[in-house]
């Protein structure tokens, strides 16, 4: 060790070394077969042909394909509405839970569990919540006189998406929450303290100090969610496998369906193609955001 | 009943191997002569009744009493099997033995062992196959048997018989038009109808296909290229469909699978079609709803023929498989009558076995309200009616094009054209080349 | 008294939302077929609670296989990648070198690809390394998911330990090496944990690699379990899917309470960049 730590202590001998493991474990079995897959979508490939080239055909047909349009269409919706609910929700719950009570500990624990849960697991117990016949929801709704007849959560395209919508929100709420919850913490009292001297309302605190201050958190919590909500699986998947009649589809669900279920590999990995320039965008967007923190 | 546990089949298959003597199997002698120290995996769908697979695992000891061969038997969810067996078809090792669904083994014949031995045999000897079972186990494009076919999970019209005749019917409709004109007396009385119309791959796809081919429609023409859906005939059951919607449950558009079971059984529905599984569930549970259920075939419309959609499942051997000749002696084995009719029994008729023959269990008579059930593969079409089965009828249906297009009609309101418009698209793309 | 306003009825209305569907998933568990399927019956509340399900999903099912299976693979894909990534976020967070950009841009991105689109050639590659249908070999492939997101969150945290300490310890002849592992490495001790415990939970909560790349029944892990057993054909056995759902939350949740300082710490750490 003695004789090898001069070479070992040369910045460029150090780096490589460190970063071995990782890269070959990302380079190949995440970078490698995402360049086949890559390439997957300039082919006709069906499940049991490996098919040949088309250039981009594949891609010139999705353009058209008005499953697809919707699809992006509904994309784009799911991850821009249940981004402002969480953003607004998670924000809203790390300011309760930011003041100090009794059993604040507990609560901040028990409030975060929809995050912690594996998707597939509460993604069966929220279906069984959208069901037609047995939801509680309607059966509340009905017993209140609210409503006549039960609520048909995953049958009709509008209430579906915001039923998927509710479920998203609902696991997404602890993540917004914890980021603001640090981001709070490191928010020097004495600003708000001045500024109620000063006497500033409530309101104006929180939206010009607060919120201020927060921008760089949300900026960096708003591209993550939305990364991770675009490319949502488990949760569509389990609960309405697309339908009704495509309405909930998301890039990544149809892609599997046309691919796997449909056995149109080519295709469907042009439709997760889609998805990739989006992301870049995106992750490229965070990488910034986290450089410029303070 | 000693209760089964599930554990896979390869433990005692060693365990009864060692100490045995060889089983008598009755008159199903070993006809194909297992490889030495030969032992398989076979891959199947789960059990829609848990006597399935007690039997299925019974019947899979026998054969290891038999012929000392040990045999894995692993069940996942049906949905599965395909996008599994398909990986496996690709990547050449997995399971040896796969239980399919529909086209399945059309996606990949050459990767499939000739099985005509095998099928031939158990035709000659079970009273030959029904010409439906025929065209999903028989290639015409390898010129040989690629899959044994096993039967189907036939499907009929299960109704409460007293809603029915309060609605003014003594008898079930032979018709869709006498249908309609039930379906709108019982919405009348508030016991509507109900019909899958999300993405219920079993129910939703079964009654979509029966209404689209009884009115004459059909995807596609028999050479496997002329994309029909947008034709008269398809426009007609769409707009049939179109009348019938306003008369169902609300909920149908989100219904998969399970629902219309739940909604029966809960009163909510007086109609649906289903497997045999409704009714012995209720006889389990609500034996008072059971003395009240009846089947019935699918109407006959227009086409003046029955055009009934099931799933049809098959076996078939994978050439990765090291052992083919005990490959096909185990399910030459399962499907001999001595396996395959206590099996049949033991799950009620759940699967109507695609062999003449077993049209003489007695399941069929034992309880007449299953009769209904006996014919089901002989009113049969088979997927990508009327193309051949194959990889592009294998994604139209995995695709939900006709159920879609149905939906479309009535959950979404488009016009009839316009929904037909848009199946044809994705059937001319699906079709091409 | 405000605060019943600004802090108690507002808290109040997230724990119902938030927290609701639990009670619903342990009600469940516990509730007769005949009151599940009732439509009459309150629905909030059970008359005669049974354990009927629970006895079904440890006895009748392989679920305690898939427990284990996820909680071995869980745990060492988190072990191993946690160790992985530590060393990449040295590199990242305290080396300057050329490319140092590249590579994290590489990092990060890698965890946005999905999964669904992925799995086929990596069936291929995972073929060809003869890893198919071992349940180890989920190690390695959810590794793939776990170091990127791992390494973001250690370079936020190695980022705040002051370079002063590493300086000094130089000035004092150590070796770089000897640096990471004596000193770095205790400080990191708080990043770490929330590694663990962010990957361990990424790990319970993967569904469609277990699915896809593991073909013999013994090596099933919870969601998959689940999601393929529990469901017969058109009937989904409520019951047991929702105790196996419940059961199958306590470890993740379980970790989760005793180190929530630590998901908290190490989030904002990470996202402090």
């Amino acid at each position: 060790m003695a004789r090898l730590s001069p070479v070992l202590d040369r910045t460029p001998v150090l780096a490589t070394l460190l970063l071995l493991p990782a890269a070959v474990l990302v380079g190949g079995l995440l970078a490698f077969p995402l360049t086949l897959g890559v390439l997957l979508g300039f082919k006709d490939a069906t499940i049991g042909d490996p098919g040949s080239f088309i250039g981009l055909e594949n891609y010139r047909y999705l353009i058209t394909d008005p499953v697809l349009r919707l699809t992006a269409l509904n994309t784009g919706l799911y991850t821009l509405v249940t981004l402002v609910f969480k953003l607004a929700l998670g924000l809203a719950l790390a300011l309760l839970l930011n003041q100090r009570f009794a059993g604040y500990r507990f609560w901040r624990s028990v409030l975060l569990l929809p995050y912690v849960v594996p998707t597939v697991l509460s993604a069966f117990a929220w279906w069984w919540i959208f069901d037609p016949q047995f939801s509680f929801i309607s059966w509340a709704l009905v017993k209140a006189g609210l409503l006549h007849h039960n609520l048909d959560f995953l049958g009709t395209p509008w209430l579906a998406r915001g039923s998927l919508m509710v479920a998203n929100v609902w696991r997404g709420i602890p993540f917004f929450t914890v980021g603001y919850l640090a981001g709070l913490q490191a928010i020097p009292k004495e600003l708000h303290e001045a500024a109620q001297i000063d006497g500033a309302s409530a309101g104006q605190i929180f939206w010009q100090i607060t919120w201020v201050l927060l921008l760089p958190l949300t900026t960096i919590l708003t591209i993550f969610s939305a990364i991770f909500t675009f490319t949502d699986f488990q949760l569509v998947w389990t609960i309405t496998r697309g339908g009704p009649a495509n309405a909930t589809h998301l890039f990544v669900t149809l892609a599997y369906q046309r691919a796997i279920a449909g056995g149109a590999m080519g295709e469907g990995a042009a439709i997760a193609g889609f998805t990739l320039p989006f992301l870049a965008v995106l992750a490229w967007a965070a990488l910034d955001a986290l450089r410029r923190q303070p | 009943m000693r209760k089964i546990r599930r554990r896979t089949v390869l433990g005692w298959g060693l365990g009864m191997a060692a100490g045995t003597a060889l089983a008598q199997a009755g008159r199903s002698e070993p006809v194909f002569k297992p490889e030495k120290d030969a032992s398989l995996r076979l891959l199947r769908w789960s059990g829609f009744v848990k006597s399935d697979e007690e039997l299925w695992n019974a019947n899979t000891k026998k054969f290891t009493e038999a012929t000392s061969v040990p045999v894995a038997v692993e069940y996942i969810t049906w949905e599965d099997v395909r996008p599994k067996a398909a990986l496996a078809a690709n990547l050449g090792t997995g399971p040896d033995i796969i239980m399919g669904w529909y086209d399945d083994p059309h996606i990949y014949p050459q990767k499939l062992v000739d099985v005509s031995d095998v099928a031939e045999g158990l035709g000659k000897q079970l009273g030959g196959w029904y010409d439906v079972a025929r065209t999903y186990g028989y290639s015409e494009r390898m010129k040989h048997w690629i899959a044994v076919p096993v039967g189907g999970t036939v499907e009929c019209l299960t109704y409460r018989t007293s809603w029915v005749k309060e609605a003014g019917f003594d008898q079930f409709p032979k018709d869709p038009a006498a249908l309609l004109k039930l379906a709108k007396a019982l919405k009348a009385k508030e016991h509507p109808v109900g019909f899958a119309l999300g993405h219920a791959v079993g129910d939703g796809n079964n009654w979509t296909h029966w209404l689209l081919w009884t009115f004459g429609g059909k995807a596609v023409e028999k050479d496997n290229k002329t994309i029909a859906i947008a034709q008269k005939p398809a426009l007609d059951a769409l707009e049939y469909a179109k009348e019938l919607y306003p008369q169902m449950a609300p909920g149908v558009g989100s219904w998969l699978d399970p629902n219309n079971n739940r909604a029966f059984l809960a009163g909510e529905v007086s109609v649906t079609n289903n497997g045999i599984s409704i009714y012995y569930s209720a006889k389990k549970d609500f034996p008072r709803i059971a003395e009240d259920i009846n089947h019935s075939p699918f109407p006959i419309g227009p086409v003046g023929r029955p055009t009934e959609l099931a799933n049809f499942t098959q076996a078939f051997i994978f050439k990765h498989c090291r052992f083919p000749n005990a490959a096909k002696e185990y399910i030459r084995f399962m499907l001999s009558a001595d396996q395959a009719g206590p099996w049949v029994d033991a799950m009620n008729g759940y699967v109507t076995p695609a062999l003449k023959k077993y049209q003489e269990l007695p399941v069929w008579t034992k309880d007449p309200k299953a009769t209904p059930f006996r014919d089901g593969i002989a009113r049969m079409l088979h997927n990508g009616y009327a193309g051949a089965p194959g990889q592009q009828a294998a994604a139209a249906l995995a695709e939900f094009i006709v159920l879609d297009m149905f939906a479309d009609a009535t959950v979404n309101g488009m016009s009839a054209k316009d929904a037909a418009a848009r199946a044809e698209n994705r059937l001319r793309r699906i079709y091409r080349g | 008294m405000k605060r019943i306003w600004t802090l108690w009825l507002p808290l109040g209305a997230f724990a119902l939302f938030l927290l609701f569907p639990f009670y619903w998933m342990v009600l469940t568990s516990i509730k007769p077929n005949e009151e599940l399927i009732s439509v009459t019956a309150n629905p909030f509340w059970v008359s005669r609670p049974t354990l009927a399900h629970l006895q079904y999903l440890l006895f009748s099912t392989s679920y305690p296989r898939w427990f284990w299976n996820t909680m071995a693979v869980a745990s060492a894909a988190t072990a191993l990648s946690v160790s992985v990534s530590f060393l990449a976020a040295f590199a990242l967070a305290r080396l300057r070198f050329r490319g140092a950009e590249g590579v994290s841009l590489g990092i990060y991105l890698a965890y946005l690809i999905p999964p669904a689109i992925l799995f086929i050639p990596l069936a291929e590659v995972m073929l060809k390394l003869g890893w198919f249908d071992h349940l180890w070999a989920l190690v390695p492939v959810y590794s793939t998911f776990l170091v990127p997101f791992s390494t973001w969150l250690l370079v936020g945290y190695l980022k705040s330990i002051p370079m002063e300490l590493e300086e000094a310890a130089m000035v004092d002849g150590a070796s770089r090496l000897r640096i990471l592992f004596q000193i770095i490495l205790p400080l990191s001790a708080p990043g770490l944990i929330s590694a663990f415990i962010f990957s361990f939970t990424l790990s319970w909560n993967e569904y469609l690699y277990a699915l896809v790349f593991m073909s013999a029944p013994g090596n099933k892990t919870v969601p998959v379990g689940l999601a393929t057993e529990l469901v017969r054909g058109d009937i989904y056995q409520w019951g047991p899917l929702m105790a196996g759902a419940l059961l199958g939350s306590l470890p993740v949740a379980v970790l989760y309470f005793f180190f929530v300082e630590h998901y908290v710490a190490g989030m904002s750490g990470a996202l402090k960049g």
